[in-house]
């Protein structure tokens, strides 16, 4: 991608006032399959959610919200519907931009980890960085505080099969959360998780709520969604009910993101906030 | 993201996954390795007829008895009243010079050491026609055949085999029981193979008909043309006296053979090719599988690769930089894989083969090297690039 592209999608990205809308679906339909074997994973979902939110969503097994999800994170494309990201209709991007949105903008934390086989954790967790061309020394930094501070730091140069499936989560937590995205966007990220490590993840996402960032997670306890100020449950691809637990701080949406630590790159660290 | 940076990527790529890229390289190195050792060892071969036939002098020309003609009333046999008839310059303006040879399988004995070779009776003028020279001593005289003197002159190879480092003039040798001495050694030609033209005794065609092999019928006549262009009209002359001499009445049926020198190279070189071509056909086949080889692991891998590549799409990665990262892994496995088949086959062909001295051909290490590569950098970089083109849920869900 050109200095010129990148720099014209960062722009469309940012000029949006203060106070619009972080997401914005309206009728969000995703239909797999065919005829018969025709399944409606989102029948029709509109929802809005506000800068330094931070949202559960809720739902039975097969109620559509990982598929929700991938869509928010611009790793997958409605069947019908508008997505629009910061005010920015998602649709109109072409593959250079959505990469670049994916990698500043979104931090992802898979259901499955999705961690690179025969990569260590520190590797894995650099890897956003490095597609953000941030320097060799700066990245192992940074990977290795956002290990730290997923209570992994004594595993970095452990492969993710030599991690236990709740290590695994952590490292995937770990890479969504080191490039300091405004939106952070988890499916289950606690779902393998012992009270003790789940209340660790809890307080670190607390922590980056309160300094302004947006967050969307997706879980089954009660406990977890407890964290939100606001539940929203799915079924059957529809939304069944949205309660606001606790209001958005009118302060967190200009926090600066300096006040968590160095912006991802010189380039756009103040145009994220 | 800069191609250094790119670069360390494809690296550690490579080394994540040890056993496929040591594979995908093995399969590469015997692709390249084979194909060039195998059109080698072919090479090897006609170059050794054609140095061995190049030894002989190309404006030659070899008389030899053919078969028997039956219900001839005449002899079949080569004699020396032959090789006058040939020597009438008025009959025969193109014939330079003409040998008579006849040749007799003998043991040399020198002290302790014994050596078989072919012992070759002949006239002065065959050194010239056979391209030989004389490295040490001399040639044997008018005077020497004339008085069928027991002299001797040598190859280089039998010479080292019966004196090894001794000097050989003057020094006395029994051949079949009978003593002659040597005079001469003539200079190397080099070896070629097959048969070596340095293993070699050369004497008087007086002294070996009356010492070794009686007064029968000679073996041959080697013919010079007075120059290589002039060797169809020596020929055509050859075979009108040699027609008359030997009375025959149909010429698709004559009681001898008469071939130039570059007959027989052709005839032979032909053989050779034929054999290239053999060995040809088996190098491609093993490129070939090779090939397949080299597929088979890219194409297993691509269901992991795929996976891995929506995970790098879906943290941020440009497509771009996917795509070099996959092409320099591919160019970097089928490379080195290539270039240490190339050394390999560049090591063997310092060994002989089947007797065979291998010759590499510049051609063929520019293909080998050239299909292996383009066969590991598409099947290494196709399934990549796909990959590439998905949405990044997509590559992850891909079976
Ligand atoms: N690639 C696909 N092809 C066909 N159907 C799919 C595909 N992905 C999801 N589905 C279907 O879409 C529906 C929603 O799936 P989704 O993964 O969003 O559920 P979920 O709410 O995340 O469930 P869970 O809590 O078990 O993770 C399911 O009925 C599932 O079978
Ligand atoms: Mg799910």
């Amino acid at each position: 991608m050109s200095d010129a592209d990148q720099t014209q999608t960062l722009y469309a990205l940012r000029e949006v006032p203060l106070g619009k809308p972080v997401i914005e679906v309206k009728n969000l339909t995703k239909t797999y399959g065919e005829g018969e074997a025709t399944v409606h994973a989102l029948a029709g979902v509109s929802l809005t959610i506000e800068r330094g939110d931070y949202v559960a969503i809720m739902g039975s097994s097969g109620s559509g919200k990982s598929t929700l999800m991938h869509i928010l994170g611009c790793l997958d494309i409605p069947t019908s519907g508008s997505y629009h990201l910061d005010g920015v209709d998602v649709s109109r991007l072409n593959d250079q931009q959505l990469a670049l949105v994916r990698n500043r903008r979104i931090g992802f934390v898979f259901q499955a980890f999705n961690l690179i086989p025969r990569t260590s954790a520190l590797a894995n967790v650099e890897l956003p960085l490095a597609y953000a061309g941030v320097k060799s020394a700066q990245r192992r930094t940074r990977a290795l505080a956002a290990l730290e501070m997923v209570g992994l730091g004594n595993r970095a140069d452990h492969d993710p099969n030599q991690l236990s499936g709740g290590q695994q989560q952590r490292v995937a937590v770990a890479r969504a959360l080191v490039s300091q995205p405004a939106l952070l966007l988890a499916d289950e990220p606690t779902g393998n998780l012992d009270s003790k490590s789940t209340a660790d993840v809890l307080g670190v996402l607390d922590e980056i709520n309160r300094e302004g960032r947006t967050i969307v997670l997706i879980t089954h306890e009660d406990e977890v969604a407890h964290h939100a100020r606001r539940v929203i449950r799915l079924k059957d691809g529809e939304i069944v009910s949205d309660e606001r637990q606790r209001p958005v701080e009118p302060g967190s949406a200009r926090a600066s993101r300096q006040e968590f630590g160095q912006p991802a790159t010189a380039m756009d660290g103040a145009e994220w906030a | 993201m800069g191609l250094m940076e790119i670069f360390k990527f494809a690296l550690r790529g490579i080394g994540a996954n040890k056993l496929r890229s040591g594979l995908t390289m093995l399969g590469i190195l015997i692709g390249v390795g084979a194909v060039i050792l195998l059109v080698a060892v072919g090479n090897g071969s006609k170059v050794a007829v054609e140095q061995s036939l190049q030894s002989l002098g190309t404006n030659t020309l070899t008389v030899s008895s053919g078969r028997a003609v039956r219900s001839s009333t005449y002899s079949t046999d080569l004699t020396l009243s032959i090789v006058e008839a040939l020597q009438d310059k008025n009959a025969a303006p193109d014939i330079k010079s003409v040998s008579p040879v006849v040749s007799t399988s003998q043991t040399l004995t020198y002290g302790d050491t014994d050596h078989s070779t072919s012992v070759i009776g002949t006239s002065r003028d065959y050194l010239d026609a056979n391209n030989s020279k004389i490295a040490k001593g001399e040639w044997f005289t008018a005077d020497d055949l004339t008085d069928a003197n027991r002299v001797l002159v040598i190859g280089s190879t039998t010479a080292e085999e019966l004196f090894g480092t001794e000097d050989p003039l003057g020094k006395q040798v029994s051949v079949g029981g009978q003593i002659f001495t040597v005079i001469g050694v003539l200079s190397e030609k080099g070896s070629s193979g097959f048969n070596d033209p340095d293993d070699t005794a050369i004497a008087p065609i007086n002294s070996v008909r009356k010492a070794l092999t009686g007064y029968g019928a000679i073996n041959s006549i080697l013919i010079q043309a007075t120059t290589a262009d002039a060797v169809s009209a020596a020929q055509a002359e050859a075979t009108a006296i040699l027609n008359t001499k030997m009375h025959v009445t149909s010429t698709s049926n004559t009681p001898y053979q008469i071939r130039s020198a570059s007959q027989l190279l052709e005839t032979r070189t032909a053989t050779a090719e034929t054999f290239t071509t053999l060995l040809g056909a088996v190098a491609g086949i093993s490129l070939l599988v090779g090939g397949i080889g080299i597929t088979n692991i890219m194409m297993v891998t691509v269901t992991e690769r795929t996976r891995e590549i929506g995970i790098r799409k879906a943290l941020g990665a440009p497509r771009r930089v996917i795509l070099t990262q996959f092409l320099l892994e591919a160019t970097m496995l089928s490379l080195v894989g290539g270039l240490l088949g190339v050394a390999g086959a560049y090591i063997g062909a310092n060994f002989q083969i089947t007797g065979i001295t291998p010759v590499i051909v510049p051609s063929s290490v520019v293909l080998a090297l050239g299909v292996s590569v383009a066969i590991g950098l598409f099947f290494g970089s196709y399934p990549a690039s796909r990959a590439a083109g998905l949405r990044p849920i997509d590559a992850l869900r891909y079976e």
